[in-house]
C-alpha cells in the first residue's frame, strides 16, 4: 500500500508530509513509521521504490567518484590539503598525484603551491568523513589557465543536465571547454574574454533558475545572443 | 487610578486577547550568510543569519559522531528604549542556550560529523517575545541554508493581562502583566521544545495558555511555509545583455 501526497516536481518546504507506505525516503527526506517527509526546500522526485527532495540550497557532501575542483590550502610531508568547497577538507596523497615520487627527497610545493587548482576525483570518504582525493590520469591533477566560477554546489546537476544535456549545449554553442567540480566550482577553459563572460552569465543564470523548466533552451537563446552581440560590436 | 492593559476586551493596541502582532517573515535576506531570515512581528525586528555546517576550530570542540550547534542571541545597544551595554550578559547567554536547545531537536545533527552549523540571531528592535521570533525566523533561516530539519519551529509567548490570558505579549503586556510564557513547537506535530515561564498561573490558566499558543504557532508556522515558497516562486526574468 502506498499513498503519494505530493506531485513530482512540486516545491516542497522541510516537514510536508510527501508519501505513505512502502516506500524509501532518499536524500532530502527521511522516514518516520510508515510516513515519509521532506527535510530541506526543494523540488520533490517520486521514484520507483524511492521519494526524494531536491534540495535548492545547501553545501557540499563528498560522495566517492565526484569530479571537484579544488584549491590548495597547504602542503605537508606526505601531500596536500585542498580546500573542496564543503565542510571537510580534502587529502590529496603525493602518489595519487605524481607516479614515483620519493617524498622524502622531493619538496612537495614545488609540485602544488598554496592557491593552485586541481581537478580530482574523491577517491574515498571515511566515517568520519576524511576525503582522500585521486589525481591521476588524463584531465585530472594541476589546472593552468582558464576562469574559475563558484556557483552553489546542489545547483551542479543542473548546469551538466540530464545526460550532459546543458553541459554539451553551453560546449558547442561557444566551442569552449568546461569542467564541471560537482563542488559547485567549474573552470572555462578558453582564452576568449567575451566568451568567458558570456558563460559565466549563463552559469549565474542556470544557479539563478535552477528550479524553472525549459531552461536549457533559454540559456541556449541568451548565449547565442550574447555571442552574435560581441560579435557586432567587434565588427563595429 | 491603576492603568488597564485590557479594556473591553479589547489591548492597548487594539487587538483581541487572541490575535498575534502582525507579523513580516521574509527568508534570504543575506547574501554572504549561508542562510538568512528578517521578521518583523509587531515592533520586534530580528534578523537571523546561518552558516554551515563547516570545519569547527580549534579542532577540540568537533564532535566525531556529530555536528555541533552553536547559537547567539545579541540585542543591538539601540534595541532598547535605555541604550543596551554592548556584548553577551546573563540574560542573552541564557537565551542563546535555551534556543539552541529549541532547535537542535529537529536537525539532523549526526549527517555532518566533526562540523558546526552557527546561528546568529540579531536583535534590532525589540518588543517583547524576541526569543520567540528568533526562533521562528531562525527555522526559516536554517531550511534557507539548505541544513535538512525535521520540521520548522514557531514560536510565541502567551500570557495574562487583567486576569485575561493573552496571546503574544506586547512590551507594556510583559512588563506590567501578571504572566508570560514563551512556547516553541514544531509545526506539523506540534512537539514543544522550548517552554518557559514568568509570574503566575493556575494549573487550568496553563492548560489554555498552551492551547492559544498552539493556534498562534500554527498562524506562524502557514508564514514560516509561506516565507520560503514565496523565495522560489518568482518568476524568472529574461536577462538582457
Amino acid at each position: 500500500m502506498r499513498i503519494v501526497h505530493v506531485s513530482n516536481r512540486a516545491l516542497v518546504v522541510p516537514g510536508e508530509l510527501l508519501a505513505e507506505g512502502d516506500l524509501r525516503a532518499g536524500r532530502g527526506a527521511y522516514k518516520e513509521g510508515q510516513k515519509i517527509f521532506s527535510s530541506v526546500v526543494g523540488l520533490v522526485e517520486i521514484g520507483e521504490k524511492e521519494v526524494s527532495v531536491i534540495a535548492l540550497e545547501g553545501c557540499y557532501e563528498p560522495r566517492v567518484g565526484d569530479d571537484v575542483v579544488g584549491v590548495i590550502v597547504d602542503s605537508h610531508m606526505y601531500g596536500w590539503i585542498v580546500d573542496i568547497n564543503s565542510p571537510y577538507m580534502g587529502d590529496l596523497y603525493a602518489q595519487d598525484l605524481l607516479s614515483k615520487v620519493d617524498v622524502t627527497r622531493v619538496e612537495l610545493s614545488s609540485y602544488l603551491k598554496r592557491g593552485d587548482l586541481i581537478f580530482a576525483k574523491i577517491g574515498e570518504v571515511t566515517s568520519l568523513r576524511k576525503v582522500k582525493l585521486q589525481a591521476r590520469g588524463a584531465g585530472y591533477g594541476k589546472l593552468k589557465g582558464g576562469r574559475l566560477v563558484e556557483i552553489t554546489p546542489v545547483k551542479t546537476p543542473r548546469v551538466i543536465g540530464k545526460r550532459q544535456s546543458m553541459l554539451s549545449m553551453i560546449q558547442s554553442v561557444t566551442g569552449c571547454i568546461l569542467k564541471v567540480g560537482q563542488n559547485g566550482r567549474i573552470i572555462i577553459m578558453s582564452e576568449d574574454d567575451k566568451k568567458i563572460s558570456a558563460i559565466t552569465e549563463a552559469l549565474y543564470m542556470i544557479e539563478r533558475e535552477a528550479h524553472t523548466s525549459g531552461l536549457t533552451d533559454r540559456v541556449k537563446v541568451f548565449l547565442e545572443k550574447r555571442l552574435k552581440e560581441d560579435g557586432e560590436k567587434a565588427s563595429d | 487610578m491603576e492603568k488597564k492593559l485590557l479594556i473591553e476586551g479589547r489591548r492597548l493596541d487594539g487587538r483581541s486577547p487572541d490575535q498575534l502582532r502582525p507579523v513580516k517573515l521574509k527568508a534570504g535576506v543575506l547574501k554572504r550568510a549561508d542562510g538568512s531570515a528578517y521578521i518583523e512581528q509587531g515592533n520586534n525586528k530580528i534578523l537571523v543569519a546561518v552558516y554551515g555546517p563547516q570545519e569547527l576550530h580549534p579542532r577540540h570542540l568537533q564532535q566525531p559522531d556529530m555536528a555541533v550547534l552553536r547559537c547567539m542571541y545579541n540585542m543591538a545597544p539601540f534595541s532598547v528604549e535605555e541604550r543596551k551595554k554592548p556584548g553577551p550578559d546573563r540574560r542573552s547567554v541564557e537565551i542563546s542556550k535555551v534556543v539552541r536547545e529549541a532547535l537542535e531537536s529537529v536537525l539532523f545533527l549526526n549527517l555532518y560529523p566533526r562540523s558546526v552549523i552557527d546561528i546568529y540571531i540579531e536583535v534590532l528592535q525589540a518588543d517583547a517575545g524576541t526569543r520567540v521570533a528568533g526562533i521562528t525566523a531562525a527555522s526559516v533561516a536554517l531550511a534557507d541554508a539548505g541544513i535538512p530539519i525535521r520540521d520548522l519551529v514557531a514560536g510565541v509567548s502567551v500570557g495574562k493581562v487583567d486576569g485575561t490570558l493573552v496571546l503574544d505579549l506586547n512590551a507594556e503586556e510583559d512588563q506590567y502583566g501578571e504572566a508570560d510564557m514563551p512556547v516553541a513547537m514544531t509545526g506539523r506535530d506540534k512537539r514543544i521544545t522550548l517552554l518557559q515561564m514568568d509570574g503566575h498561573m493556575t494549573r487550568e490558566e496553563f492548560r489554555q495558555a498552551l492551547q492559544l499558543a498552539m493556534k498562534g504557532c500554527q498562524q506562524l508556522y502557514e508564514l514560516q511555509k509561506e516565507a520560503l515558497r514565496e523565495k522560489y516562486s518568482s518568476t524568472p526574468k529574461e536577462v538582457t545583455g
